[in-house]
């Protein structure tokens, strides 16, 4: 597998210096909390503002209040806000992921509706697609919705949804007939619907953001039913290409990496200042892989098995650069030190195992690799 | 958007030749040999490639950096035992100082070496000097001056490859001035052939084990193994891409930080593809009849010359440590970072 090398043009490089001015304006430090990468904190009043600043749904259509930019403009704006563990949380997935799909699969009226709200930073989306018995074997799953009348009858429960709480839309998976991979759709669930109840699971750093819902006897109009009856399964998989090959499967810790470049604890330390070095050395390489993975969805490819390779190494290296600071750290860091940058530490390393799980599993992206590279 | 990239037609004609001419037993025979097999190197230099990314008026055959890193990267994946880079590199800076690029095979001494230089004599010694022994001339640069000196071998050495690597005397004359880094350059070639045999050992491994059958079936199959399958692809596509992505930014301007970070990425790929090939191969890739070897000791050997996984890291580090700005330099390089 070769990756095209490619570099920022001129306007790229403008649009970056631009994004950071302002985030140093908009965030100056130490007036926000600093997120772990995509797991940044939930700040909607933030996520209106980037919006305001065109830096949302850039790659949307602009019918649709979209700014019909490049993924490549997506990363510049995306790796800006990473570095500096800006509160993402809120526009999150809507941004990355669930924008785009509803812009590909969705109907007139969903991408009216939603697209520019998306652009805006107005909504909030949710995944819904594990269940208690349907983890990495996705496709077994079995909340069921049944057809009735103009619409559908959804009994089951979703489990692990991140951010599911305070989303306003969940993009949900349900099953509407027994073929296990064709019998697969896509729903758009607003937050309020009726028999739906969501309860939050507190996860290993005691945060909140972990969920499962409940759904009974919840009726959707067909109106929230996103693409083909039977469809959901690949638009799922192609949603994952969104999912994978980008800077944030290798950013959740830059701000810690970026505090521990300028402490002491690296100044006159030989050990540490090699292992800083490596850092940055695979930082850069990762950072071209994820950038050629952009310009190829540019150019209107689909690189499934590059974004599952990379994202299969690069969040190795994310747990790993987090065992390399705590290591050089001299003590057990603090959860709830005042030093935010010692808690963060703390939170990074009881969270990590999480980043080769989320996204899907390391194993289960190791067979896709596989995979892919034997069909070339 | 249309980024510079290496002449397509003339990569595919270098792997070509190369996959003709480097069989198994052209390999074996010239580290039987210690030398490499003439024909062949008279083909290449037929061909002008050891010249390429050298201005056809200095003496060169013309094209980019790029070109010539495509065909080292080419070169590295038939493991062709030449001495392509060397030639190349010591071709490069006689280029650059403006001095009479020799026929046939050159030398280079490595930037490690103690040198002494008085008026425009450099004297010295060398110690394991790649494809001294049958080079025409040794090239080096000291002091910002390229200097050539006939070779003397002192001792008769070969590499992990079995390929020659020797000790000799230096005595040499200054040819001109070079702003040239050859510690740059040699570590962006040798990045080149390790990627290039990085990728022949991840699609060796991936034949191998889809045709290698145990239990009943091909042991590609079983997931531990693919493992390894997987770990190699991710080596050697991370590789190939930062060479392109060092030799681009050396189209812009000296690249301190991108060839340096390069070189440390590769050796360590190289130190993890190397297990991973030889585990997934089992017995038959520890012998010397079958072909892995060629590459993993190949990957063995480039490893450690010009700067390795460690003293790279080391500079990599110290230096950002004192700039400050990890991510500003992750993106903007040797913009920020000399
Ligand atoms: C932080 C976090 C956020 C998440 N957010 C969401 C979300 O927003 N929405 C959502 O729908 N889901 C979410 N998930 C769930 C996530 O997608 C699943 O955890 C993941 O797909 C794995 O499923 P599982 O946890 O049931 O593990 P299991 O599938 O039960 O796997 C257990 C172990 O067995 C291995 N395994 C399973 N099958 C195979 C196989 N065929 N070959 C080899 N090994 C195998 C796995 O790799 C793993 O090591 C999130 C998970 C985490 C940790």
């Amino acid at each position: 597998m070769r990756l095209e090398a490619t570099e920022l043009t001129d306007d790229e490089r403008a649009l970056q210096q631009e994004v950071r001015s302002w985030l140093r304006k908009r965030l100056p430090v130490g007036s926000y909390p600093l997120g772990l990468g995509m797991s940044g904190e939930i700040d909607p009043e933030f996520s209106r503002d980037l919006g305001a600043q065109g830096w949302l749904g850039m790659a949307l259509p602009t019918e649709y209040g979209g700014h019909g930019r490049t993924a490549v403009e997506r990363l510049i704006v995306v790796e800006e806000l990473l570095a500096v563990g800006a509160p993402v949380g809120f526009h999150w997935v809507g941004d990355r992921q669930s924008g785009p799909s509803i812009a590909k699969h969705g109907t007139e009226e969903q991408k009216r509706d939603l697209l520019p709200r998306i652009a805006r930073g107005e909504v909030s989306f949710a995944i819904g697609m594990s269940e208690p018995d349907s983890g990495s074997d996705l496709a077994s799953l079995r909340t069921r919705a049944v057809r009735e009348g103009d619409g559908w009858r959804v009994n089951g429960t979703k489990i692990w949804t991140s951010g599911a709480y305070e989303s306003t839309h969940i993009l949900a998976l349900f099953r509407t007939s027994e073929d296990k991979h064709t019998g697969l759709t896509q729903f758009i669930v607003p937050r309020e619907t009726e028999g739906m109840s969501i309860n939050k699971i507190p996860f290993i750093d005691g945060t909140r953001h972990f969920c499962e819902i409940s759904f009974e006897d919840m009726y959707l109009p067909d109106s929230l039913r996103m693409g083909e009856v039977g469809g959901g399964w690949g638009q799922n998989t192609a949603e994952l290409v969104l999912e994978r090959g980008g800077v944030d499967r290798w950013m959740s810790v830059m701000p810690i990496l970026e505090n521990w470049a300028t402490s002491r604890s690296v100044e006159g330390d030989a050990a540490a200042a090699a292992d800083l070095g490596a850092i940055a050395a695979r930082s850069w390489a990762f950072r071209g892989m994820s950038l050629s993975v952009a310009r190829m969805v540019d150019e209107g490819k689909s690189p499934v098995t590059e974004a599952a390779l990379i994202k299969e190494m690069a969040t190795r290296f994310e747990q790993e650069c987090t065992d390399i600071v705590a290591r050089h750290y001299g003590r057990t860091p603090d959860l709830h030190s005042d030093d935010p940058h010692e808690s963060l530490l703390a939170r990074a390393i009881l969270v990590s195992p999480s980043w080769s799980i989320r996204g899907g599993t390391n194993e289960i992206l190791r067979t896709v690799i596989s995979k892919g590279l034997n069909k070339r | 958007m249309s980024d510079v990239r290496a002449d397509r037609d003339l990569v595919a004609t270098v792997r070509e030749l190369f996959r003709e001419r480097c069989p198994h037993e052209v390999v074996t025979q010239a580290e039987a040999d210690g030398a490499a097999p003439e024909k062949l190197w008279a083909e290449v230099v037929g061909m002008g490639l050891h010249l390429v990314g050298i201005p056809e008026e200095a003496g060169g055959s013309g094209g980019t950096i790029l070109d010539a890193l495509a065909i080292l990267h080419a070169a590295g994946e038939q493991a062709a035992p030449l001495p392509l880079a060397e030639t190349m590199l010591a071709a490069m800076i006689l280029a650059d100082a403006g001095a009479q690029i020799p026929e046939g095979a050159l030398a280079v001494v490595p930037p490690t070496a103690e040198l002494r230089v008085e008026g425009d004599q450099v004297s010295g010694a060398a110690a394991r000097v790649p494809w001294a022994r049958g080079a025409e001339l040794l090239v080096g640069v000291v002091d910002g001056k390229a200097f050539t000196a006939p070779v003397e071998v002192t001792r008769e050495g070969v590499d992990m490859a079995g390929m020659p690597c020797d000790d000799v005397r230096i005595d040499g004359t200054v040819v001109g001035d070079t702003a040239a880094d050859l510690g740059l350059l040699g570590a962006l070639a040798r990045s080149a052939q390790l990627a290039g045999a990085l990728e022949a050992a991840s699609d060796l491994t991936r034949q191998y084990v889809g045709e290698r059958v145990q239990f009943g079936q091909p042991v590609g199959r079983f997931q531990a193994v693919q493992q390894h399958v997987v770990t190699l692809a991710q080596m050697a596509a991370m590789a190939s891409l930062s060479v392109d992505r060092a030799a681009l930014a050396t189209l812009r301007g000296p690249a301190p930080f991108e060839i340096k970070a390069t070189k440390q990425v590769i050796d360590k790929n190289a130190t993890v593809a190397a297990r991973a090939a030889h585990q997934a191969h089992g017995a038959i890739g520890m012998t010397q009849e079958y072909r892995l070897q060629q590459l993993t000791r190949r990957l063995y050997a480039w490893r450690g010359e010009y700067g390795d996984e460690k003293q790279l890291a080391l500079e990599l580090g110290t230096k950002i440590a004192a700039h400050g700005k990890l991510h500003e330099v992750i993106v903007a390089g040797s913009e920020i970072i000399k």
